[in-house]
């Protein structure tokens, strides 16, 4: 009984600790998750999404990788402009996330890899 | 040569079209405050310069033409820039010796 | 909403930009001086100063190969690879070169060159050891003294993130238009934000087309993805569909006798009459498994591959040739990289990059300076600046001013460093990066407008010294070079006396100290005055 209470407080203390330097940092914390969204973020969802371009564009193979190639840039700074516009970070992340999985799952379907 | 020169002067001529219609720009040089009638002549004169430019150099180099447009862009903002910004005076000057070289080049291709 | 829009767009494009503003200010700088790559290497290498280009370029050029295959069977019949690099407008002098044996564990042994004059068809002297114009290319995408992976991976990111902030510096420009022509000189901060607009605008194209295509260059290093979707073996599986001159079988010890190369080249011929071929490469000369590729300049085509023709070295027979004709895709995606590397450009052209590639470095700059003038402002209350500012401070200083003082040395280097020094080319370099490292230090110690002031001063002194230095040191100098029409050479001592002027300029322009508290003074007697006349 009294073991778990002195547990449990550790536990409170470390996450009291833990929330304190969010609060301190939070700023920074919050800038930080919104470059690796948009680096990170942006660079999965773009190679995921080109991927899946390139085998779905009606072209023949090599014209087809090389324009999914050619607008991988253009894609990925859309991408990283939208994640430093859009206010809710938590946002960010839910549809980049989603969005990248939704992606891949299709790619993983259409390539018979599953 | 010729033909570079004539599609430079024209987007020269197009970007100070630009500028005069320009509210600012317009008082620097002609001291008079421009009236609507005059701004709108202004960009007309303007665009119609710029897209016979533009033409004038695809028609002749294609794609190689469009990167020399780029290029006459650049070089007509930076001329333009330090007349408007340190001799307004000589704007007045600068045009008429500009559309004169555009009329020269343009007889000179129509001659030859 | 919008107006938040606005602001996060602003902070981004503060924020981007300046998280990498140094290094795209020494990738913007090497890759403007790389548009004259070929004439800086020309500069660098005075043996070959005195080649001119034969009015009878394209005619000569089939005696010219088969004078150089029997020069390099004579000289050099076991070398694993020979080049016959025929003259061009750009570099006059012919070459036959061929691969030195390669040392023990090495995969390739460097190149022996062997000049040629065209027109007097006399062997030129071997001219001194030099990376030249070279040096500045690989710079602008290899960093030097990096892995080049590593380096390629940094510099593809600080191109994203300059391609990010010149989308987003568009956005937050609303009224870009309104006073478009304007300058305000003399103004502080005004003018550094007014010079930063200017530059920007004046090459907008430019500075958009140059980052997504320079980004593209490296596009299968940085995304390989597509590629491996869609082919078994990724990116090389996508390379031999659409270059079927690109295949490469493997080396065989077998010898077997070199094919007649006139029979080559009428088979050259008839696919390509009037051709202006460019350089002859021969992979295993005199093995069982030689392969002769001929490639052809693309002229001013906006194209980057160039017209390929690849034949069997053993029997002659035509193994593959690049496609005539290319698809919508491939000319966009080709188009893209010639459009880059600007290797089409004419000098007309080529000038215009230039003046638009220093508009980008005077882009970048007056950025990094604006920030820094910012956050001295914010900073004055606080009276001591944080290791922030002065690291940016110090950054600015030794990046803006020590990048052209370091070329500069560079330059100097190559005319004094002595001819026969061993290991010549990558002392010139180390002259480079140790001027470089010298203003970074001088900057670590103090950065305010008197330092920025002396090496204005010290940039303006080793530009002048560039000219002056070249003059003594070999035979021509920057009026017999405008008296013989060696316009290459003669822009080159031009350049560095404008740019000369601009750094005393630049140096007249920073205020002393002494005028600044005049200055002050001045104000605050007027503002004295103005209360005094009120009351």
């Amino acid at each position: 009984m009294h073991a778990q209470s002195v547990k449990n407080s550790q536990t409170v203390s470390i996450t009291s600790k833990l929330s304190h330097i969010y609060q301190a940092h939070s700023y920074r914390i919050a800038v930080f998750s919104r470059f690796l969204a948009a680096i990170l973020g942006g660079y999965t969802f773009t190679a995921v999404f080109t991927s899946l371009l390139s085998i779905t564009l009606p072209l023949k193979k090599s014209d087809a990788v090389l324009l999914s190639v050619s607008l991988t840039i253009l894609i990925y700074s859309c991408v990283f402009i939208w994640v430093f516009a859009v206010k809710s970070l938590i946002r960010i992340w839910i549809t980049i996330l989603l969005t990248t999985a939704g992606l891949a799952l299709l790619l993983s379907v259409l390539k018979g890899w599953l | 040569m010729m033909h570079e020169l004539l599609q430079f002067s024209l987007c020269l001529l197009a970007f100070n079209c630009f500028a005069l219609a320009k509210f600012n720009h317009y008082r620097e040089v002609f001291k008079t405050r421009p009236n609507e009638k005059q701004s709108k002549q202004f960009l007309l004169a303007a665009w119609i310069s710029i897209l016979l430019s533009l033409v004038l150099s695809v028609a002749q180099h294609s794609g190689y033409g469009a990167l020399l447009f780029c290029g006459y862009i650049a070089v007509s903002l930076l001329i333009l820039m330090i007349f408007y910004s340190f001799k307004a005076s000589w704007v007045k000057v600068m045009s008429m010796l500009n559309i004169s070289v555009i009329i020269l080049s343009g007889l000179f291709l129509s001659v030859f | 909403m919008k107006e938040n829009f606005f602001r996060s767009m602003t902070w981004m494009h503060t924020w981007v930009g300046l998280l990498v503003c140094w290094l795209l200010y020494l990738i913007f700088y090497a890759g403007t001086l790389s548009f004259f790559r070929d004439e800086i290497t020309l500069w660098n290498q005075p043996a070959l100063h005195h080649v001119q280009t034969t009015e009878t370029r394209i005619a000569q050029q089939k005696s010219q190969i088969i004078a150089g295959f029997d020069y390099l069977q004579n000289t050099a019949a076991d070398s694993p690879r020979w080049g016959i690099y025929l003259p061009s407008q750009r570099e006059p002098q012919l070459n036959y070169a061929y691969e030195k044996p390669r040392p023990e564990g090495q995969r390739f042994g460097g190149w022996q060159d062997h000049f040629i004059d065209p027109q007097t068809e006399q062997t030129i002297e071997q001219p001194r050891a030099t990376k030249g114009g070279n040096f500045f290319y690989r710079l602008h995408f290899d960093l030097h003294y990096l892995d080049v992976r590593t380096a390629r991976w940094i510099v593809c990111f600080a191109s994203l993130f300059m391609l990010v902030a010149l989308i987003s510096g568009v956005v937050i420009h609303k009224r870009i238009f309104k006073d478009m022509f304007s300058f305000r000189a003399n103004k502080g901060s005004r003018s550094w934000l007014d010079g930063h607009n200017v530059s920007s605008v004046l090459a907008l194209p430019f500075h958009l087309m140059i980052t997504y295509t320079g980004l593209i260059t490296l596009i299968f290093m940085l995304f390989p993805y597509p590629a491996m979707t869609a082919y078994e073996d990724g990116v090389r599986g996508l390379f031999n569909d659409v270059l079927p001159t690109n295949v490469r079988s493997k080396s065989s010890p077998e010898s077997a006798p070199l094919t007649d190369i006139e029979g080559v080249l009428d088979h050259v011929y008839t696919n390509w009459p009037n051709a202006d071929l460019t350089q002859i490469s021969i992979r295993d000369p005199n093995k069982a498994s030689a392969t002769i590729t001929v490639r052809a300049s693309t002229g001013t085509q906006l194209r980057d591959q160039t017209p390929t023709l690849l034949f069997n070295g053993v029997d002659g027979s035509l193994i593959a040739k690049s496609a005539a004709q290319l698809s919508n895709t491939e000319v966009f995606y080709d188009s893209m990289t010639a459009l880059h590397t600007g290797r089409l450009a004419n000098p007309l052209l080529r000038w215009l990059y230039f003046l638009c590639g220093i508009a980008g470095c005077v882009m970048i700059a007056s950025g990094c300076i604006m920030w820094a003038k910012r956050i001295r402002k914010r900073m004055k209350k606080q009276q001591t600046a944080s290791f922030g500012v002065k690291l940016v401070e110090a950054l600015n200083l030794a990046t803006l001013m020590g990048l052209p003082l370091a070329t500069c040395a560079f330059f100097i280097a190559n005319r004094l460093i002595p001819i026969n020094t061993v290991e010549r080319a990558d002392k010139e370099i180390l002259a480079f990066f140790l001027t470089w490292l010298a203003v970074a230090l001088f900057a670590l110690f103090k950065r305010t407008k008197a330092q920025w002031r002396q090496l204005a001063w010290l940039n303006a002194v080793a530009c002048i010294a560039v000219v002056l230095i070249n003059a003594l040191t070999t035979d021509g100098n920057i009026i017999s070079y405008f008296q013989n029409g060696q316009w290459a050479l003669f822009s080159f001592d031009l350049l560095c006396i404008v740019f000369a002027g601009l750094f005393v300029v630049q140096a007249k322009k920073i205020p002393t100290q002494i005028q600044i508290n005049t200055q002050m003074q001045g104000s605050r007697r007027s503002a004295k005055t103005k209360l005094q006349e009120q009351s």
